[in-house]
């Protein structure tokens, strides 16, 4: 009977979870993917993949989201794991910058890109600063900005605001990490570098893992920032199309089925470079 | 000391400096460009700091007054408006001096002026002016405050209990199907939260929840379930499963080993899990534009009503009354993850 008890406990654990998700997103989301293959009137078609795909910047968006993905991943994971390492010691002054470095995490999209347009317009702090220490001697047009260099500028800002939340992960991995097996390192004789690449990232693999995948899927999904720094359509990306039907053209005939067709796009594209990653990272693990 | 451990210890505080700089410099100018007034943000360069107060001189001359601002960067008095009309001057100071001012108190500081030559005054600026536009300007932004709180209350509420439950079964429990449950909590994580917005506003409408803060929370719980959910059984799985067994040994449920020993020990990633909870869904502006637009989250109506505005000033102000509760979460949550700082080692 004990036994038999024990077996249930994890569905018992685990129902309310699932329940809740069948109701709130495997409907919703079969209803998505229904919808986005079906024409107005109704009729299985692929007429809304057709549109998305002959849009002139969906090209253009989906190069966007790749290259801010890969770029802003590797970037944050080093700074941030570099960031926990430091963190993690204990010294003078630890807690205040630990809250120092969380401040950006607790800065949403919408006041971070007030934040960096305030910054970045011509008559903007930027500008300012700059004159004031004598760097510049006429205002910067930095919202003029387009193409690569607008896309490397979102990047920096992404990065400004998200790298609290990858550091907050990983450190929470070292915390709990038992310090006997680094010391042990130590003891043998390794370096500290040799410790951190052979002892500290091998364990903590599963939160490096979680901080990663959690980083590309956030990624794949940037759209705020780029709208309110450049407005719609300058430097597009996937989700940005998604807002974009559903909040300046909202009355289209097709501006519901777009959005939709451009989530289910952006859900495809998510899933295959998880997947790819989790591959990837395995393969690792084996060697 | 050896080289190699200054070199050590200098990598180390260029580190802090850099982390320092990078976050509060931003941060320093930001906020005080919420302070500016419409004079000094067309100043340019202008102080880092905003004023407190502005000189002004007045004169008389055909039969109007004429109002000069200090111009403490070149050391004059620069000519700005010359009426003989006292509500012109009122709105002058207001709009562009952030100086509120009565019409009566105006004319009696000025009419010296008629007389006796210039009148010099020192006139104290509303600092919080742009504070008070904002509010004045959205007249729902107090509701809009109060809105984001409760949307994120529910959020946290349902993704904790719901998440950690099912976290601590991956962690601990072996059934079938585990491998891919894991990999459908990802997938939840991977679909953009717009595209469960769209089609649940039709289920939210049939429910009468939509522009409620609960129909709000049930979509942003979505992902963060899945997230709590795998937090907490990767940090499940670091506690060490020999104390849990050590408990049970000493006769004691699992249900109490859970409560007294395993929730203590996850307890900073739990506090960490409604970290996320609660930004997610302060953040968030897009699924509230789907879902409730007639009644907005403090987000939304910031995006709406400053999204493409170009007084910086303003922008700035709007941006910082969003970022203060948030702000203040943070901080609450340092204390409790820094209560058990160095406490957690097994």
């Amino acid at each position: 009977m004990k036994r038999r008890i024990k077996k249930w406990t994890p569905y018992f654990l685990l129902a309310p979870a699932l329940i809740y998700y069948g109701f709130f997103w495997i409907r919703p989301v079969i209803r998505a993917f229904y919808e986005s293959f079906t024409n107005l009137e109704g009729k299985m078609s692929l007429i809304n993949y057709i549109e998305v795909l002959n849009e002139p910047v969906f090209k253009e968006a989906f190069t966007n989201s790749m290259l801010f993905a890969v770029v802003s991943v590797i970037l944050q994971f080093v700074l941030a794991f570099m960031l926990a390492l430091l963190l993690n010691k204990k010294f003078k002054g630890v807690k205040l910058l630990l809250f120092i470095a969380l401040i950006p995490m607790a800065v949403p999209p919408t006041a971070v890109a007030i934040l960096w347009r305030t910054g970045f317009s011509t008559y903007g702090w930027v500008n300012n600063l700059l004159m004031h220490i004598n760097l510049i001697e006429q205002p910067i047009l930095w919202m003029t900005a387009d193409g690569t260099s607008a896309l490397m500028f979102l990047i920096l800002i992404d990065t400004w605001t998200v790298l609290p939340s990858v550091m907050i992960i990983l450190l929470a991995g070292l915390q709990n990490m038992h310090k006997e097996y680094e010391e042990a390192g130590y003891v043998f004789g390794a370096s500290k570098w040799q410790v951190t690449k052979d002892i500290v990232i091998p364990i903590l693999k599963p939160t490096i893992v979680t901080a990663v995948i959690l980083r590309l899927i956030a990624a794949m999904q940037i759209w705020m920032i780029s709208v309110m720094m450049f407005g719609f359509g300058r430097v597009p990306f996937l989700v940005e199309r998604i807002a974009y039907y559903t909040d300046i053209v909202p009355m289209l005939e097709n501006s519901y089925k777009m959005s939709l067709t451009y989530s289910v796009v952006v859900t495809v594209i998510v899933l295959t470079s998880v997947t790819i990653y989790l591959k990837f990272s395995n393969r690792q693990r084996r060697i | 000391m050896s080289t190699k451990k200054i070199m050590a210890k200098t990598t180390f505080y260029i580190i802090i400096v850099t982390v320092l700089i990078a976050v509060l410099l931003p941060f320093f100018f930001f906020v005080s460009s919420s302070l500016y007034s419409s004079y000094e943000v067309y100043q340019f360069p202008r102080s880092f700091l905003p004023k407190m107060s502005f000189d002004i001189m007045v004169t008389w001359e055909d039969d109007m007054y004429q109002l000069h601002v200090y111009d403490d960067e070149d050391d004059f008095y620069e000519l700005m408006i010359y009426t003989s009309n006292i509500d012109d001057f009122r709105i002058f100071l207001k709009r562009e001096l952030s100086i509120q001012l009565t019409n009566e108190e105006i004319e009696s500081d000025f009419s010296a002026s008629k007389t006796g030559g210039p009148v010099y005054e020192t006139y104290k600026k509303d600092l919080l002016y742009n504070f008070k536009t904002f509010f004045s300007i959205t007249n729902n932004a107090d509701k809009a405050i109060l809105n984001s709180v409760i949307a994120a209350g529910w959020t946290i509420l349902i993704s904790l209990t719901l998440g950690s439950m099912a976290g601590y079964a991956v962690a601990r429990y072996g059934f079938a199907g585990k491998n891919k449950l894991n990999l459908s909590l990802l997938l939840v994580r991977m679909f953009p939260a717009v595209a469960i917005a769209i089609p649940m506003l039709v289920y939210l409408i049939k429910m009468g929840l939509n522009n409620t803060m609960f129909g709000l929370a049930i979509v942003y719980s979505v992902g963060n379930i899945a997230l709590t959910a795998w937090i907490t059984s990767s940090i499940f799985q670091g506690i060490n499963v020999e104390l849990e067994e050590a408990s049970v040994v000493f006769g004691a449920s699992r249900f109490q080993t859970f409560l007294k020993i395993t929730l203590p020990l996850a307890f900073p990633g739990m506090v960490a899990c409604s970290m996320y909870a609660f930004l997610g869904a302060w953040n968030d502006s897009i699924t509230a534009l789907i879902l409730s637009s007639n009644n907005p989250t403090l987000s939304l109506l910031i995006y709406k009503a400053l999204g493409m505005s170009g007084t910086i000033q303003l922008s700035a102000a709007g941006a910082v009354i969003l970022i203060i509760p948030a702000l203040v979460f943070t901080f609450i949550i340092k204390n409790y993850i820094n209560q058990l700082w160095g406490d957690v080692k097994l």
